[in-house]
This record gives structure tokens, sequence and C-alpha cells, in this order.
């Protein structure tokens, strides 16, 4: 697949909101940048054939995620807004371009996008899943398959951390719930 | 030896979109001194991994993987399956950084690193 430009826009956008919510000074346009970015995120799955993962991310991402963080700011703080732009420090400018470049040297190994002979997309677990699934599991969405047969325990591992998470949270807001 | 080649450019886009976000991410970790916008640059590194997933599982012309009579190509389900269980423990990673800083607030009354660790050491 080669660049569109509805692609090259999204990615455009995305990595443009990215910056917002680093460079924003207020916490709460920092969030709102968040969010837009997790919406345009969620629309890239879309382009990638990805629909499952794109509406977790519109549903979890773009939205308990705001929600979580609107709720953390409303019980804090937001900084002093004296100025629109955080400044930038030259200093972790260099040390994270320094990392950015390393890995974009990586890049040129990897196969090309949507390349069919891609050790994923033409490796043989991906091909017994698309083969098997159906027939193994009576569910025609193979990601949904994977995810409750073939990787049962997986999810349940999920599970557990998400309970756990739960647990956690409560264990460290007491104070303020039950006071 | 400059990774940046315009012929890579049209068909690994993704990758370098990947690479920038886990620019930014790693940059809000380390340079914002608010607690909560260190938690927003922890999702933007993640959201970049999971570009990197979803991207690798793709095939040109290829359909969602939901299996039809004479339906394919499939993109690979695998990725989609580990990037789902990700968001989610993501997103439970979040809620417990978001309650540890509401708890810090609650203690300490600020969320500014410099101020916090001035207040560690008094």
């Amino acid at each position: 697949m080669t660049l569109t430009a509805l692609e090259g826009a999204l990615l455009l956008f995305v990595v443009g909101c990215a910056l917002g919510a680093a460079l924003l000074r207020d916490t709460l346009a920092s969030v709102m940048s968040f969010a837009a970015y997790s919406l345009g995120v969620s629309i890239i799955w879309l382009i990638l054939q990805a629909p499952d993962v794109g509406l977790t991310e519109a549903a979890v991402g773009a939205g308990i995620m705001t929600i979580l963080l609107l709720v953390a700011l409303a019980n804090t703080v937001t900084p002093d807004a004296d100025r629109l732009l955080e400044p930038v420090n030259v200093r972790t400018v260099l040390l994270v371009g320094t990392f950015v470049l390393v890995m974009a040297a990586t890049v040129p190994a990897l196969p090309a996008i949507g390349d069919p002979s891609s050790p994923v997309v033409g490796g043989e677990v991906t091909q017994y899943y698309l083969d098997n699934a159906y027939e193994q599991t009576d569910v025609k969405n193979a990601v949904t398959a994977v995810l409750a047969a073939y990787r049962g325990f997986d999810t349940l591992g999920e599970a557990v951390v998400v309970f756990a998470a739960g647990v956690a949270a409560l264990t460290v807001l007491r104070r303020e719930v039950f006071a | 030896m400059i990774p940046l080649q315009l012929d890579l450019l049209t068909t690994h886009y993704n990758y370098y979109a990947v690479v920038l976000l886990l620019g930014i991410g790693l940059y809000m970790l380390v340079e914002s001194a608010n607690l909560v916008k260190k938690v927003i640059g922890m999702n933007v590194f993640q959201t970049g991994i999971f570009l990197f997933f979803i991207t690798l599982a793709y095939r040109t012309g290829g359909n969602p993987p939901v299996i039809t009579d004479g339906g394919g190509p499939y993109v690979s389900p695998l990725p989609h399956v580990l990037i789902l269980t990700a968001i989610v423990v993501g997103v439970s990673l979040t809620a417990v950084a978001l309650a540890l800083i509401v708890r810090i607030y609650a203690e300490y009354g600020t969320l500014d690193e410099d101020t916090l660790e001035q207040l560690y050491y008094d």
C-alpha cells in the first residue's frame, strides 16, 4: 500500500495532536488534544482494517481515558495559564532526537506496509487462525475467536489486571472515598 | 546513512509515525513537570507501539478478519487481539496512575515535579 492523501493527513493530524498534548501548558488543553489524538488513531485502525481495535480505541481510549483524565483534573489543579506553550528544553530534545534517529534507522529493515509475504501476514500462525477459527470455534470473527478461545488465558489475565487495578485505585483513594 | 529516504516514506510511512510518536511520548515522560501530562505521555508512547503492531498486521487489499465464503485475503487477526488486550491494560494502568496523582495532590497540594522534589528533601 502506498501513502494516500487521507492516510497522510491522518498521520499528520495524529502527530500534531501529540505535539499539542506535549507542548500546551494548560493541562485541560493537553487532555483535549490527547482526546482528539485518540480519535484520529481510531480512524487509522479502521483504515488498517482493524475495526475491533478501532471500536475499542474510540470507546476506551478516547472515551473512558478522557473521562478519567478529566476526573483527575477536577480533583487536582491545573498549572497557571501564564503562557500558551511550555518552553522547549534543548537538552531533552537532543536526547529524544537521538532515540528517534536510532529507531528510524531500523525502519528500512522492516517489510513494506501491506506486503503479503511479511512474516506476520504470511506466517503460519495467521494462516492457521484464518483457516481453522470458524470450524473450531463457530465464531466468524477471527479476532473474537483468538481472543476468547485460542488465547482465552491471555484474556483471563487481562481481566485479572483490570480487577487488580480497580482494587489498587480504590485502596489508594480510600480516604477520599470513605471520608 | 540518512535514515529518512523519500521512497521509504511512501512504503514505510506508518513506521516513521511510530518513531515520531515514541519520541513525543518519551519527551513528555522526561520533560513534563506536571504529573498528569507525564501520564498522557505514557499513553502517547503506548499508542505508538500499538500503531506498529496494527501496521504489521495489515495486508494490501486485505479485509477485516471476519471469515466469509470467498472473503479473503484477510489481515492478520493475532496482532489485533494483542493490542485489544494492551489497550485495556493501558487504561487500567492509567487509572491507577491517576488515583496515585489525586492522592499525591491531597497529601502535598501540588502536582509539579520540582516542587514535590523540594518538599521531599525538606
